[in-house]
């Protein structure tokens, strides 16, 4: 008997480590679950084709007519995909930065878009348990900053995109995604199945987190928990590598981890990641660099816009004075392409 | 070279459909008719919507195996038609005569819609091919007209008399149904049985 | 007009050979009877019941078959009748108490019916319960035919009070659950006043010896009345070429295979119906008769063994061949067919016997292949134990630790198939699952770091999952317990047990709540409804997680076969036809092909699922699969 589709999920995405949990194979059929940072096949189904196997970000992928699909063939690099504007940002709202992970750019852009009407409804990362992500859609721009801190455990972003998109009450939808939910997003773009085709066409915008890897949530919860104490954790970042760890927020001020101590922590499917930028995104936004230092380049954000929709909306953020812009450093695009190339060329 | 003074009848179906009553209440009667009467029933799991069968076998003197041997049956009352078939290919034989329901029932498989249901033509062709003779009935429905489809396997008994294949008093039967039934149910059964019998002859 | 209890002595009767059994029990004067439920004996005790407060009797489902033997006995240690009736596998149950009462002996009437089930048909083994008449030195009856199965019962009782030992006689699926030809002996009409006579007490000690001296000279003794048995006889030619020896239901097949083939003038039968201890003198006088024989017995090579153990040594039966399962000419192990001799007789006398021409097997082996799909069993639509595997199923794949599930058998012992979801992962005896995981709890301290599941049903707990969890909670056990209680003994035809406040007569008695045995253990159980899909998924999982020790789990929900009869649907299930994207939807059939219920089936030509109105018991689990929610409820 051949493999069914699953069965080649299976064997070579998830037996093999390469699964993120985007959640693209979740919410398209009953089979698959996700639950508490896990894929999990629940039934067995014999479909030779499914979509579940075309769409992964884990199966091969003809990522040439993808940028064909999306961009202006002008502005594709290979570092770092396609690129019509590269600029430092932050949000213009003192609130949304105390808030917000660094600039607070995101919230900014996905606020407008639900108040501007170029989506009814995003989907965002919030927490189902410490450290665990949940998924959750939201229509009111009012909630957007109880979603607006980093997660740094991948959340199951595509399937609440399945979910949300298969029903009719919701015509426009943008999403938060990692790089790896911006490509299972973009795979459906090629899919011949009638559902995804559906479902993708409700898909209005795209922005991207920059992304160097996630963590396990059983292994990090762990680690954390004998640092700080789960129950202590405010928040987290990671500050640039120089610094080589992990701060942890508590009631009591930071804590510092060493990245050393959260290395065997790292999903293991990000080891296999190319893209840093989340490419196939209509805007890619990240921590900033600055000459000033951490201290001051942590409330900005480097953001690289992609697409004509993802410029239409950061010059509407502009003139609506939502965003203040900072003149970007000489070099800043060029460490960046570095570094995303470097991601590339490890894994080769 | 064989020798054989019994009759050997195998009611098949599936389990619920009361093939085990239609078997005990042939038995019965032959008893009265002074045959040593031998039934055979499969049981176990099976029950459960598996496919069932019953052994009769009637002999002059002695009682004999209540598990027909290979290819020795004589008339088999198919409740439902795959399991008529299915019956044909351990105990059929050029000279057996086969009386079929003809509403299918369908496997747990192909509720499911892993398997398909043979068509249903080529199922009784088969039948008709293998055997010497064969009846067709549409007993469910029958059973369904007169407001219940647990009388189609007493429809079939009726059946089974039209065809005289079997030496059936029908006055001793109607006191067996009068003993087996309760007494609310007794006429009710007794048309379900002359409504096969005329099922059959109508047609030939 | 119930047959069983007809005063018309003479009148041929069809019964069942477990009906026979009954009979012979009532035309012995039979006080008590007592079993536990399971095929292919249950039959016995159900036939009783139905008559048993008309009779004057006692009838009892017992809660095990040592308690329903050791029921059975007090009548015959008080000089009253007593029959006891169980599968094989009840007979290992009961065997404690059986090979001590051998020795210490009886006063009344004692018949032990065993049933064996050859071919496992509806068990979960094969086993030949001859053997504990030889281990027990007891005197074993075979009945070959249904005259036989009333008969030798009546016999059996008239042995045990004459020699103050318990008979047993051995029936097999295919007497037991076959019909034939009965002719009725009169209805006993014997008043005994039972009395327990202090001054002979049952006791073996202090030196069992010395009643196992009695007990070899009871079965001397037997021996000698064996001589003599109507139950054995020859027929046959004087000096047959070969000599079919057999007991049982292998009668039948001997018979049919001799006349099928026409070989009766070349064929004698030597039919022993006292199998234990043998009649010796009688055998040896027929034997001689050939120099090739043949043994037909269903189970173990019992009477073969024995016989050539009597034979062995002596310089008449030198050159005798004797063939059967030591040999392999027929198969040790599964079920006989009057195939198997037929084949056998042919091969030793080189004749043939072709019922049809070899085109016709062919042509009718090639149309049942390919069409003929098998009919698998499942679980009935509205089962409880389907949502309950279901839950179990997606609890483990959650939980992630590859749990596993140690059970029995039941209905819910179908969990081990398709029907279940392949879920069971152990299923021994009744309670076992219960009791490896007593132990298997305890793995933690070696590394097992796999969560443990026990199954259980409402019946078995009673019957033999109680120790077990007693246990398990002394030594800090670490697992979950699943009882899943549908408030039925469904798999053997729903006889009553210590929880459903009824027993096998219909009387109103005292039920015992399996929450209130847990909490008396000391283990707190928690009650869920297993049709709540998500809760009961939610609720296994935190127990498999939330702490050390035993816990308990009771999945409760009514057995849909019973409740169907009592009580109209709850839920009135349909499709929404706009809803159910059929083949388009892309989950493949997910809800028929999956959850697998009968009441839920796959339209071929509308290709959309399909609720069927005549099976579907409206027990709404099917609701709670579809991910667009197109199977819809309404309250009815």
């Amino acid at each position: 008997m051949k493999n069914s589709a699953k069965d080649n999920l299976k064997q070579q995405v998830i037996d093999q480590q390469k699964c993120t949990q985007c959640g693209a194979c979740v919410n398209i059929c009953p089979y698959t679950e996700y639950y508490e940072d896990r894929i999990i096949p629940l039934y067995h189904c014999d479909l030779q084709e499914g979509s579940c196997y075309d769409i992964c970000p884990g199966t091969p992928t003809d990522f040439k007519a993808l940028q064909s699909l999306m961009f202006d063939k002008q502005d594709i690099t290979s570092e770092i995909g396609s690129v019509k504007e590269f600029c430092i940002t932050r949000s213009s709202d003192q609130d949304i930065r105390i808030n917000a992970q660094h600039g607070g750019t995101v919230s900014t852009l996905i606020s407008l878009a639900l108040s501007e009407g170029v989506i009814d409804a995003a989907v965002l990362a919030g927490e189902q348990d410490v450290l665990l992500p949940k998924q959750t859609a939201v229509t009111d721009s009012s909630r957007i900053l109880e979603f607006a801190k980093s997660k740094f455990v991948v959340s199951p972003t595509v399937a609440e995109f399945n979910a949300l998109a298969s029903k009719n009450e919701v015509q426009k939808i943008g999403v938060v995604a990692t790089p790896c939910q911006a490509l299972a997003l973009a795979k459906m773009r090629l899919s011949n199945d009638p559902r995804i085709q559906a479902n993708i066409k409700k898909l209005k915008l795209v922005i991207g987190l920059f992304c160097g890897w996630t963590f396990s949530w059983e292994a990090l919860k762990k680690v954390i928990d004998e640092h700080v104490g789960l129950k202590n954790v405010l928040g987290m970042d990671i500050p640039p590598s120089k610094y080589h760890n992990l701060k942890v927020f508590t009631p009591t001020g930071e804590t510092d981890i060493s990245l050393d101590d959260l290395m065997p922590c790292i999903n293991p499917a990000c080891n296999s990641c190319i893209d840093m930028t989340a490419e196939f995104s209509d805007i890619s936004v990240g921590s900033a660099r600055l000459k000033e230092g951490w201290e001051t380049a942590k409330s900005w954000n480097h953001t690289l816009v992609r697409t004509i929709a993802g410029e239409k909306l950061i010059q509407t953020a502009k003139s609506h004075g939502l965003l203040e812009f900072k003149d970007v450093p000489e070099g800043n695009l060029e460490k960046l392409k570095r570094a995303a190339l470097n991601k590339k060329e490890n894994l080769e | 070279m064989e020798t054989k003074n019994e009759i050997n009848v195998i009611i098949a179906g599936v389990g619920g459909q009361g093939n085990v009553l239609a078997s005990q209440i042939l038995g019965q009667l032959f008893v009265e008719q002074g045959y040593k009467v031998t039934i055979g029933e499969t049981y176990g799991v099976s029950q459960r919507g598996g496919s069932v069968m019953s052994h009769l076998r009637l002999s002059g003197n002695e009682q004999v195996s209540p598990i027909i041997p290979k290819g020795l049956g004589d008339l088999i009352v198919a409740l439902e038609p795959m399991e008529g078939l299915r019956i044909l290919g351990q105990f059929g034989n050029p000279d057996v005569q086969v009386i079929v329901n003809t509403r299918t029932l369908m496997p747990m498989s192909v509720m499911a819609g892993e398997t398909q249901y043979p068509d249903i033509n080529s199922v009784l062709q088969l039948i008709q091919t293998n055997s010497k003779s064969m009846w067709t009935v549409d007993a469910t429905q029958i059973a369904l007209d007169m407001g219940n489809s647990i009388l189609s396997n007493i429809i079939m008994l009726g059946a089974v008399a039209a065809t005289n294949i079997l030496p059936i008093d029908q006055d001793k039967l109607f006191n067996v149904f009068a003993r087996t039934f309760p007494p609310k149910y007794v006429e009710l059964n007794r048309k379900a049985f002359e409504n096969g019998m005329e099922s059959l002859s109508s047609r030939t | 007009m119930n047959m069983i209890v007809s005063n018309k002595t003479g009148e041929t009767a069809l019964f069942m050979g477990n009906e026979a059994i009954a009979r012979g029990a009532l035309e012995a004067g039979v006080s008590i009877c007592a079993a536990y439920p399971g095929n292919p004996s249950s039959d016995i005790i159900k036939a009783l019941a139905e008559v048993g407060p008309e009779m004057g009797i006692h009838v009892e489902w017992s809660v095990n078959e040592k308690v329903a033997l050791e029921v059975a006995a007090s009548a015959a240690m008080t000089g009253l009748r007593g029959l006891a009736a169980m599968k094989q596998n009840g007979l290992n149950v009961a065997s404690d108490f059986l090979l001590n009462l051998n020795l210490s002996g009886i006063r009344g009437g004692l018949v032990l019916v065993v049933c064996d089930d050859p071919g496992g048909i509806s068990s979960t083994n094969e086993q030949d319960s001859r053997l504990f008449a030889k281990m027990g030195e007891l005197p074993l009856f075979e009945p070959s035919t249904f005259q036989e199965a009333k008969d030798m019962v009546v016999e059996a009782f008239e042995l045990s009070e004459k020699l103050e030992l318990p008979c047993l006689v051995r029936s097999v699926t295919r007497l037991s659950h076959a019909r034939g030809n009965v002719e009725l002996g009169s209805l006993s009409t014997n008043e005994v006043k039972p009395f327990f006579d202090r001054s002979k007490p049952f006791i073996n000690i202090p030196s069992p010896t010395n009643a196992h001296k009695g007990l070899r000279q009871k079965f001397s003794k037997c021996r000698e009345i064996f001589e003599n048995s109507p139950y054995n006889y020859y027929s046959g030619p004087e000096n047959p070429e070969l000599m079919l020896v057999t007991s049982g239901a292998g009668l039948f097949y001997s018979q049919d295979a001799v006349r099928c083939l026409d070989v009766s003038k070349r064929t004698g039968i030597l039919k022993v119906g006292t199998t234990s201890p043998l009649p010796e003198q009688f055998l040896s006088k027929h034997l001689i008769k050939t120099q090739t024989i043949i043994f037909v017995e269903d189970g173990g090579p019992f009477l073969e063994g024995n016989i050539r153990e009597l034979c062995a040594g002596r310089p008449e039966f030198s050159n005798t061949k004797f063939l059967g399962k030591l040999t392999e000419d027929l198969p040790p192990v599964g079920e006989l067919t009057p195939d198997l001799i037929i084949d056998l007789l042919c091969k030793k006398l080189d004749i043939e016997f072709i019922p049809r021409s070899a085109e016709y097997s062919e042509a009718v082996k090639a149309a049942v292949q390919n069409n003929t799909p098998e009919r698998g069993s499942g679980f009935c639509a509205g089962c409880p134990h389907r949502a309950t595997y279901w839950a179990i199923k997606k609890a483990l794949i959650r939980d992630g630790r590859d749990g596993f599930v140690l059970g029995d058998i039941g209905c819910y012992g179908m969990g081990a198939g398709p029907a279940g979801y392949q879920q069971m992962n152990t299923m021994q005896a009744m309670g076992s699952g219960v009791g490896i995981a007593s132990g298997m709890g305890l793995l933690e301290q070696f590394g097992l770091d796999q969560p443990v599941i026990a199954v259980c049903g409402d019946s078995t707990f009673y019957h033999g999952a109680i120790p077990a969890l007693l246990n398990a909670n002394q030594h800090g056990s670490n697992f979950l317990l699943l009882i899943l209680d549908n408030d039925a003994t469904a798999m053997t035809g729903f006889q009553p047990h210590p929880g459903l406040g009824k027993d096998a007569m219909g009387r109103q008695v005292p039920s015992v709540k399996i929450a209130d045995i847990c909490r008396a253990i000391g283990l707190e159980p928690e009650i869920q409804d297993p049709y709540d899909l998500d809760t009961t998924i939610k609720t296994i999982i935190r127990l498999l997680r939330e702490k050390q020790g035993a816990k308990v789990l009771i999945l409760k929900r009514e057995c849909a076969l019973v409740a169907v009869k009592s009580k109209a649907p709850a839920f009135s299930i349909s499709v929404d036809a706009e809803k159910c994207l059929g083949d388009d939807c892309g989950c493949n059939r997910f809800c028929t092909r999956t959850f697998r219920c009968p009441g839920l089936i796959w339209d071929a030509e509308k290709k959309q699922a399909q609720i069927d109105q005549a099976v579907c018991t409206g027990c709404g689990v099917c609701t709670q699969i579809c991910q667009h929610q197109a199977i819809i409820s309404e309250a009815s």
